[in-house]
């Protein structure tokens, strides 16, 4: 189970190192995909690797030469990764559009360090009205037409179903890990999980479901450890990896992380496709779900906070924990609703604004001691 | 003893802020009248006015709120009940007006805006949806959402264009006749557009006098003259406002009379938005040094391609070619910014670039890329400036003018390489 685990870690953590060695040994080419909506199936069935772009661990250097430092750590981090030439065994890339800076990315890598494949996407948002399906299954169609005139490999309906089963097959998977924290919470530590979840977006599915497969009778042979904790679920960071140092952090308080909401997280493996028809209208179905409500589809109906008080609710936690990233205007802007909401119904909440490089981990043990002072006091 | 700079006025753009007042005026009052009122971010209003329906253009009343000084007061109102500073300052500006007018906070009156009965969500880009969003959560103000897509480069004209004509016919006219009760006037959009081409026509005959050296006219001049081809689309005072300017344009060119007294000494680029609540403070601070701001993406952006505009007979279609085959949505996006930044550096000899980067709104795509190949291009220098179109709290004054003071120095010191004069 270890050496699962560490596997798992070291993808997450280095990926750069994982991914040369990958492409090394298969001689495959590999495709950044931006966060939260590019349905990686198509991808995988042009035979090459999806991988979901990622903020590194590293300070933003030259970055700051191209972007300006008021971008929320992904795009920086990404663009300095980018210009620093630690992405070259990217051999193509795909953005697509769902915040400003989502927008500011692609054409600043385009214009200074061109992958060999590029396509930028407009995946629309979630309004009322079929315009908005029928575009996406259009920009769907494009996304297929370009991979296959530069792979030269023709996506057939076949191997699309082949891909969406592998990928419902790893998504069925992770579900069991969160079902088997929510049933025994304690034994999967968060920044385990972080791993878990986020190694599956950097490695082959298939054999990351296989390693999935052998870990979970491990797992489920750990022990339960609630003592005396306070329970807990932790909401957003929408597209980019939370700090370890403050998953270790909330646990150390003395608080166990039951579920969450979190983009590498829950987010990430929530509705499985189990196609039978068209597997395009299949992928656009899926991506045009309502739930988990998503900030940046613009869909105004479909209430974020009900979804929240309702994991709430059906974990039976005491509180919970918003990791705000700091410049994610989605977020940022539904804030104060998410805010109101919790004081509504008298549940315990505190945000952590996050930022890439520098964390006041002091500054956030206080405020989360504060924050287990209130949950236990029950003010 | 230093040089003193200062702008001589046209007289033409004094004729503006009645016009301003009198639009704004009459949204205020829209229900006093027993009309109805739409709010409307990007350029969909249009839809409302042919129904005759009073709208508001969000980032044309985010302008007029900061350039009335009223901006940074609704802030503080946003501020009060929760929004968090790092958003769009537009959007906390709608937020704080929604919560003064619903909860009877006091605001200056020459700024209220009425609560609509319908918001047209024009996604230009996302975060200008999520006022409207956030309002519907809040007071369930009614939502039409329109996905205004800027384009990322040309080649994507053609299928934009459709997915935007799809939802104006399909969502936009039905959700226009619902709310109205009564069909579509086709008709007046059509009317609307005529007075926009005329106008439009005129305006680009305007922005010829900025070739000129030295420049009768200055980029604030413009800045101020925008409404007529924007939110005031279809008012016909616009053509005369227009033609009355171009005339004294022509004067002036004729006497080789300098916008900047006692001359013109630098030219420059000014990209991104100006900046509305601090227009007069940035143009002494730029006017200071003798230079004339003389274009910009921005100001660009207003249907620049009034040929393409055929009012009769599908109004509709041909205002969506006039929002991507005619230039008006994709400046801000970094190649078709490009492509235009570097054709307007040698078009309007200009000798510097200045950035102004807006702390709250990333919507300039990879500004500092365009600066650094354009630089690299002409040998002419550039500068970042960080502020905010409404919100003081988001500049440091200090650093603005130790960049501007090395910029010109600079520019000073390059003045002798110039290739245009």
């Amino acid at each position: 189970m270890e050496e699962v685990l560490r596997r798992f870690t070291e993808v997450s953590t280095d990926p750069y190192t994982s991914l040369t060695k990958w492409k090394e040994q298969t001689g495959k080419k590999i495709i950044g995909s931006f966060p939260m909506r590019i349905p990686e199936e198509i991808i995988h069935a042009s035979g090459m690797l999806p991988v979901v772009m990622w903020r590194g661990n590293e300070a933003v250097t030259m970055g700051h030469s191209y972007v300006h430092n008021f971008n929320c750590g992904l795009t920086r981090s990404f663009i300095d990764d980018a210009v620093r030439d630690k992405l070259t065994f990217m051999d193509g890339m795909i953005f697509c559009r769902s915040c400003l800076q989502a927008e500011e990315i692609p054409s600043t890598i385009e214009l200074n360090a061109p992958p060999r494949h590029f396509l930028y996407l407009y995946l629309p948002p979630l309004y009322p009205g079929s315009a908005f399906r029928d575009f996406f299954i259009h920009e769907m169609k494009r996304m297929k037409e370009s991979l296959e005139e530069w792979s030269g490999q023709e996506i057939t309906k076949e191997s699309l179903e082949n891909s969406i089963a592998i990928y419902d097959k790893n998504r069925s998977l992770l579900k069991k890990v969160y079902e088997l924290r929510k049933k025994k919470p304690g034994t999967i530590k968060a920044r385990e999980m972080l791993a878990i979840v986020h190694s599956s977006m950097l490695m082959d599915k298939e054999e990351h479901s296989r390693l999935l497969e052998s870990l979970l009778p491990e797992l489920e042979g750990r022990k339960e450890i609630t003592d005396d904790k306070i329970s807990v679920i932790i909401a957003g960071a929408l597209c980019q990896t939370p700090h370890t140092a403050i998953l270790d952090l909330i646990e150390e308080a003395g608080m166990v992380i039951v579920d969450d909401d979190i983009y590498i997280g829950s987010r990430y493996f929530a509705n499985e496709i189990h196609s039978s028809g068209d597997p395009l209208e299949a992928l656009a179905d899926r991506n045009m779900k309502k739930l988990p409500p998503d900030p940046t589809m613009g869909d105004w109906k479909t209430l974020w906070t009900d979804y929240m008080v309702d994991k709430v609710r059906e974990n039976k936690v005491q509180g919970i924990i918003t990791l705000l990233i700091k410049y994610c205007p989605p977020h940022l802007c539904y804030y104060p609703d998410i805010r109101r909401r919790f004081v509504e119904e008298g549940i315990p909440e505190i945000m952590l604004e996050v930022e890439h490089e520098v964390v006041s981990i002091e500054q956030i043990r206080t405020r989360l001691m504060a924050f287990i002072e209130v949950i236990r006091g029950g003010v | 003893m230093a040089q003193e700079f200062k702008i001589d006025r046209l007289e033409t753009t004094r004729l503006i802020g009645p016009m301003v007042d009198k639009h704004w005026k009459g949204l205020r009052t829209a229900k006093e009248r027993g009309e109805k009122v739409a709010w409307c971010s990007g350029v969909p209003f249009i839809f409302a006015y042919a129904m005759d329906m009073k709208c508001h253009f969000m980032a044309g009343y985010s302008a007029y709120c900061a350039g009335r000084k009223a901006g940074e007061h609704v802030l503080e109102i946003a501020e009060k009940t929760g929004e968090l500073q790092d958003t769009c300052s537009y959007h906390r500006l709608h937020m704080g007006m929604a919560e003064a007018v619903k909860r009877g906070y006091d605001v200056r009156e020459d700024v209220i805006l009425p609560i609509p009965d319908l918001m047209i969500a024009g996604r230009v880009c996302p975060e200008m949806s999520h006022y409207a969003e956030a309002l519907y959560r809040k007071f369930g103000i009614d939502v039409v959402g329109i996905d205004l897509i800027t384009p990322y480069q040309e080649s994507d004209y053609p299928f934009l264009e459709k997915y935007l004509e799809q939802q104006f016919r399909e969502i936009l006219i039905p959700k226009m006749e619902k709310v109205c009760g009564k069909p579509f006037n086709y008709d007046r959009m059509s009317e609307i557009l005529t007075v926009l081409k005329k106008t439009a026509t005129i305006r680009n005959e305007c922005l010829e006098y900025f070739k000129k050296v030295p420049s009768p006219w200055t980029l604030w001049d413009y800045g101020v003259s925008l409404a007529p081809v924007i939110y005031l689309m279809g008012n016909p005072e616009s053509i005369p406002y227009y033609e009355k300017l171009k005339a004294e344009l022509e004067e002036r060119s004729k006497n080789n009379i300098s916008a900047i007294v006692p001359e013109e000494k630098h030219r420059v680029f000014w990209d991104g938005w100006l900046p509305w609540g601090f227009l007069g403070h940035f143009s002494r601070k730029i006017t200071s040094y003798g230079a004339n701001p003389i274009s910009g993406r921005y100001p660009w952006e207003m249907f620049p391609r009034p040929d393409l505009i055929e009012p009769e007979p599908d109004p509709v279609k041909t205002y969506v070619k006039a929002l991507y085959s005619g230039g008006m949505l994709g400046n801000n996006m970094a190649k078709p910014g490009l492509s235009l930044v570097s054709e307007i550096i040698p078009e309007y000899h200009i000798d510097g670039l200045i950035f102004f980067t807006a702390k709250s709104c990333r919507i300039w795509k990879s500004q500092l890329t365009i600066m650094e190949k354009m630089e690299r291009k002409y040998g002419i220098p550039g500068v970042t400036l960080e502020a905010d179109m409404a919100d003081s709290k988001m500049f440091s004054e200090a650093q603005i003018d130790t960049r501007l003071n090395a910029f010109f120095e600079v520019l000073e010191a390059r003045k002798e390489k110039r290739r245009w004069v």
